[in-house]
């Protein structure tokens, strides 16, 4: 046999008589992973003064969840003694500051979902680097990784600090941040798709216009969308922490009576954004589930929000 | 001016790495309204060979030409890949409008109503006139074929490179897009070069065939191109 035609494997196979070696091949894995638990805990060794500390974490939490949090305090939900509520009875719980925060959150988030991906996609099409030479992607990623180097909270500081307190800040602090994650998200999956038609599109001579509209896009619109949906998700969750800076949404009422100390009613504020969560979480996988192959992937049930995938296959009905 | 040939190969050697070309010294021609089956072992480089003619991989020595410069022109070239390069997520319709915006509109403004029509007419060529709207991916290998075809066909380029495009149809199909892109080719006194590992097959549809062994598999061949059959 000729030695060129010998691959990597099989040279360390020849190797196999030595002990030592045969011993690192076939547990490497395994030390590895021992390497990197025990530097894990030398290192926080080293930045935790007293471990005693711990032992009196528990009981400091059960005296914070039965002295402050529970019950938690409903009156959230009720409707607000100024302005007046308007509304009628059955629907008074939308002039609770429950209901606005939400809603207002949930505005904000897919605002600026929108305004994100209309700027990210043309510049993920940019980005990508089997559209484009490296002058043309570089430069985008360098966009795309600068509005994603920090996090929707400071660009939340920022922009209350230019155009004042209230939603069209966190509109703001969350497209920028947009425009950098999903863009990212947005350029791998433009650079996931297979070159054969790619290939076929170069060969034609096509241009980057048709390239990108015609081959592209249509290839990975799946994966675009359930991006954007997942965007949104994400959006959600984050826009209930900008409105603690002033970037208005529910994050503004928590932060209002965390500084009171009023922990009962922030639970209540927090089960509530706990359920839109896992309602918007469901919606987003089933909305998704529409925009991937079929066959590949079933519609979502309730227990899916909670549960691994491995075992909703288990709970599945034969 | 003008060379006789559409495609001139000169002392090109080819591959992804100079230090192991895959194919080293060929000078291979191909004319006008010719049919040139390409067969060999796998690995010897037959899609690599293609590749470098479509502009997709840049040969490592050596010149190509196409109709006398080096490379083809918006239009020039049709490209069958081995899985066919078609959008899985687009209709019949959209990936044939691909290959008629190519052959007959600008890049930066493609829309024309004769594309349109060539598409049209395309599709209905190769039977497909029920599935215009259908997505590939709900298409049977086939069908997919037939698609390609009817891309090539509506581009109406002076050049084609087909690699394997007729895989594992079954007869009736294989006769129908044979018939149609030889029918073309014919007709446009355009070039064909196919991939074909099926050497009766390749016989049967080709003006020429060029068989290739480099001496990677065979120490006694000295030139890659081993036998060549003209019709």
């Amino acid at each position: 046999m000729k030695s060129r035609y010998l691959s990597d494997a099989d040279k360390s196979l020849n190797n196999s008589e030595n002990p030592i070696f045969s011993f690192w091949f076939t547990s490497r894995w395994f030390l590895l992973i021992a390497l990197l638990i025990w530097l894990s805990v030398i290192v926080t060794n080293g930045m935790v003064d007293s471990w005693g500390r711990l032992a009196n974490g528990g009981e400091n939490l059960m005296i914070f969840i039965d002295e402050s949090l529970l019950p938690p305090d409903w009156s959230v939900i009720e409707p607000q003694a100024y302005p007046v509520c308007t509304e009628p009875e059955r629907l008074d719980f939308t002039c609770s500051t429950a209901w606005i925060g939400v809603v207002e959150t949930l505005k904000i988030a897919f605002v600026s979902t929108i305004f994100g991906m209309i700027i990210s996609l043309p510049l993920s099409l940019f980005a990508a680097r089997n559209l484009n030479p490296l002058w043309i992607s570089y430069p985008c990623r360098f966009i795309l990784a600068a509005s994603r180097s920090l996090p929707s909270i400071i660009w939340a500081i920022f922009f209350v600090i230019l155009v004042g307190l209230g939603p069209l800040a966190g509109i703001l602090a969350m497209t920028v941040y947009t425009i950098g994650y999903l863009g990212k998200l947005q350029y791998e999956a433009i650079e996931g798709v297979p070159r054969p038609p790619l290939d076929a599109s170069n060969a034609m001579g096509h241009g980057w216009l048709e390239r990108s509209f015609g081959v592209i896009i249509p290839e990975s619109a799946n994966g675009l969308i359930s991006q954007a949906i997942f965007m949104f998700e994400y959006n959600f969750r984050h826009g209930t922490v900008i409105g603690i800076v002033g970037a208005g949404g529910i994050g503004y009422y928590i932060n209002l009576y965390l500084k009171f100390l009023q922990y009962d009613k922030v639970i209540a504020y927090l089960v509530i954004i706990f359920i839109v969560v896992l309602l918007i979480d469901y919606l987003s996988i089933l909305a998704r589930s529409f925009f991937t192959e079929e066959g590949d992937i079933t519609r979502p049930s309730w227990w899916g929000v909670f549960l691994p995938a491995s075992m909703i296959d288990l709970l599945k009905p034969k | 001016m003008g060379s006789q040939f559409v495609v001139e190969i000169q002392d090109a050697s080819i591959g992804y790495s100079m230090k192991e070309p895959l194919l080293s010294s060929i000078n291979l021609q191909f004319s006008k309204g010719e049919i040139v089956a390409i067969a060999g072992p796998s690995g010897i480089g037959k899609t690599t060979l293609l590749r470098t003619i479509a502009g997709l991989v840049p040969p490592l020595q050596g010149s190509f030409s196409i109709n006398g410069k080096k490379g083809a022109l918006r239009g020039e070239l049709g490209y069958i890949p081995q899985r066919l390069g078609l959008v899985r997520h687009a209709s019949v319709y959209h990936n044939v409008l691909l290959g008629a915006l190519a052959g007959h509109t600008s890049p930066w403004f493609p829309f024309s109503t004769k594309a349109k029509q060539l598409t049209l007419e395309a599709i209905s060529s190769v039977g497909l006139d029920h599935k215009i709207r259908t997505p590939i991916r709900r298409l049977s290998g086939g069908q997919q074929r037939r698609v390609a075809t009817a891309r090539t066909l509506a581009q109406r380029p002076s050049l084609i490179l087909a690699d394997e495009f007729l895989g594992e149809l079954d007869e009736e199909t294989m006769n129908l897009v044979l018939e149609k892109v030889t029918n073309y080719v014919r007709e446009s006194n355009s070039t064909l070069i196919v991939v074909e590992h099926d050497i009766s097959r390749a016989k049967k549809m080709a003006d020429r065939l060029l068989i290739m062994d480099d001496g990677r598999l065979n120490p006694f061949v000295s030139s890659p191109i081993t036998m060549e059959v003209t019709k």
